[in-house]
């Protein structure tokens, strides 16, 4: 995939220290040290960055189509606490309330 | 084995479920042209329009206005920068590029917005192209928010927010000169004299009856736009016109007013056969432009040279 005009980078930030990274946009660019220049240039003149990556393209795996229509149809209710909601109900029946998620964290500070 | 009409049917039932279509998904060929003439007219005219207003950054009447306005430009290439983006990775699988795109451009194949065309004389012009080019820019960019195509529906979203600041700033300039002196308040209208058809035109074409072609249809069954270009140009009156009257400046159109009846503004129809010699590079600024642009692009040829990893053609030879 090498486009004889530059190369495609991939430019992700995060906001703040605790916020997640987040991909921004795609720039074009000869090399890592002037993509990195494009990506202030074009994605941050107002907005706020703790961090800035960039990454050509060609080194990032990507999912194809047929990868992206598999990983929609996974059915995982028994891994998540949907898959659990019956247990109100039920606890209910003997006069308890279900634990939150909360209660059963304890005293942990987020 | 999937067949085609599989293919295009899976196709138009992720577009009416609302998944967006992203650059490596198979797409029909026609959906894919339709996105590369819309997204790289797009691009190319931001990069245009800010040709006209980068005239006023040396003349801006304060220092504040100058550090605005430079900013709307700068912004201005930066849209034009995430747009072609988008543009290349539609073209890439046609083995075309940016230095395709330009060439395009200079060529007079690819076309950019009609009032990217015109002089901007006054500083009451440098305003009202904030103001209302930009105003009439917001309304159709944003219809497209919600677009098809997921790529292109990112870069609006970037793009609209700064497009508020640039209104903004806009009328700023235009409350200024409606409330300042006589000579003001009449340059301010010249100039609304002056932008008003363009601004019209703006929105292209009622019906392909106009001028010959449309592609409006199309474009709509790919959810690539959700309203006419009639629509978008009354939501523009709508809600223009009032505030331009508010400020006790006329519209040089005496048949303009809103029909209770059709709920629906009248005006006089612009000149459709000027506006395709307009678009078409026989603009009063089309030649200049062009110009100043494939300059800029020629003599900074040797940087990309230098720079890139392989040969990039040279356009000027």
């Amino acid at each position: 995939m090498s486009s004889p005009f530059y190369e495609v980078y991939e430019v992700f930030s995060k906001k703040t220290d605790t916020s997640a990274l987040q991909h921004q946009f795609s720039l074009l660019a000869p090399n890592e040290e002037l993509a990195f220049v494009m990506a202030k240039e074009n994605f941050f003149r107002r907005e706020q960055a703790a961090d800035i990556w960039v990454v050509k393209r060609d080194h990032i795996k990507r999912m194809n189509s047929e990868e992206k229509e598999a990983v929609k149809h996974l059915e995982k209710s028994y891994r998540e606490t949907k898959g659990y909601g019956y247990l109100k109900k039920k606890w209910r029946q003997y006069e308890q309330e279900q634990l939150t998620a909360k209660d059963i964290m304890g005293g942990g500070e987020g | 084995m999937i067949t085609s009409n599989e293919r295009m049917d899976h196709f138009m039932n992720r577009i009416n479920s609302g998944e967006k279509i992203e650059a490596d998904d198979w797409m029909p060929d026609d959906y894919r042209e339709a996105l590369i003439r819309l997204i790289s007219m797009h691009g190319i005219s931001e990069i245009m329009g800010a040709l006209p207003e980068k005239e006023w950054v040396p003349k801006a009447p304060s220092i504040y206005r100058k550090l605005a306005i430079m900013a709307k430009v700068q912004d201005e290439m930066g849209h034009g920068q995430l747009l072609l983006r988008v543009a290349e990775d539609l073209m890439e699988p046609l083995g075309r590029n940016r230095d395709d795109i330009m060439k395009d451009l200079f060529s007079g194949k690819l076309k950019f917005h009609n009032v990217f065309h015109m002089k901007a004389p006054t500083w009451g012009d440098a305003g009202v192209i904030a103001w209302l080019v930009d105003g009439a820019a917001i309304i159709s960019q944003t219809m497209m928010l919600g677009t098809s195509y997921g790529p292109y529906g990112r870069a609006l979203k970037r793009i609209c927010a700064e497009e508020v600041f640039h209104a903004q700033h806009g009328e700023s300039i235009i409350m200024a000169l409606a409330e300042g002196t006589k000579e003001q308040r009449t340059l301010l209208q010249d100039s609304i004299n002056r932008w008003w058809t363009s601004l019209l035109m703006f929105f292209g074409p009622k019906t392909n009856v106009e001028t010959g072609h449309s592609h409006q249809d199309k474009n709509m069954r790919y959810k690539l736009r959700t309203k006419t270009n009639e629509q978008l140009r009354q939501e523009f009156l709508t809600k223009y016109v009032p505030r331009v009257w508010a400020l006790g400046l006329t519209i040089p159109d005496p048949t303009l007013k809103f029909d209770e009846e059709t709920s629906e503004w009248q005006y006089q129809q612009p000149d459709w056969e000027e506006f395709k010699k307009i678009v078409t590079g026989h603009g009063p600024k089309s030649k200049e432009r062009l110009a100043l642009r494939m300059r800029s692009y020629e003599m900074n040829s040797w940087v990309r040279e230098a720079l890139g990893t392989s040969k990039v053609s040279n356009i000027a030879r």
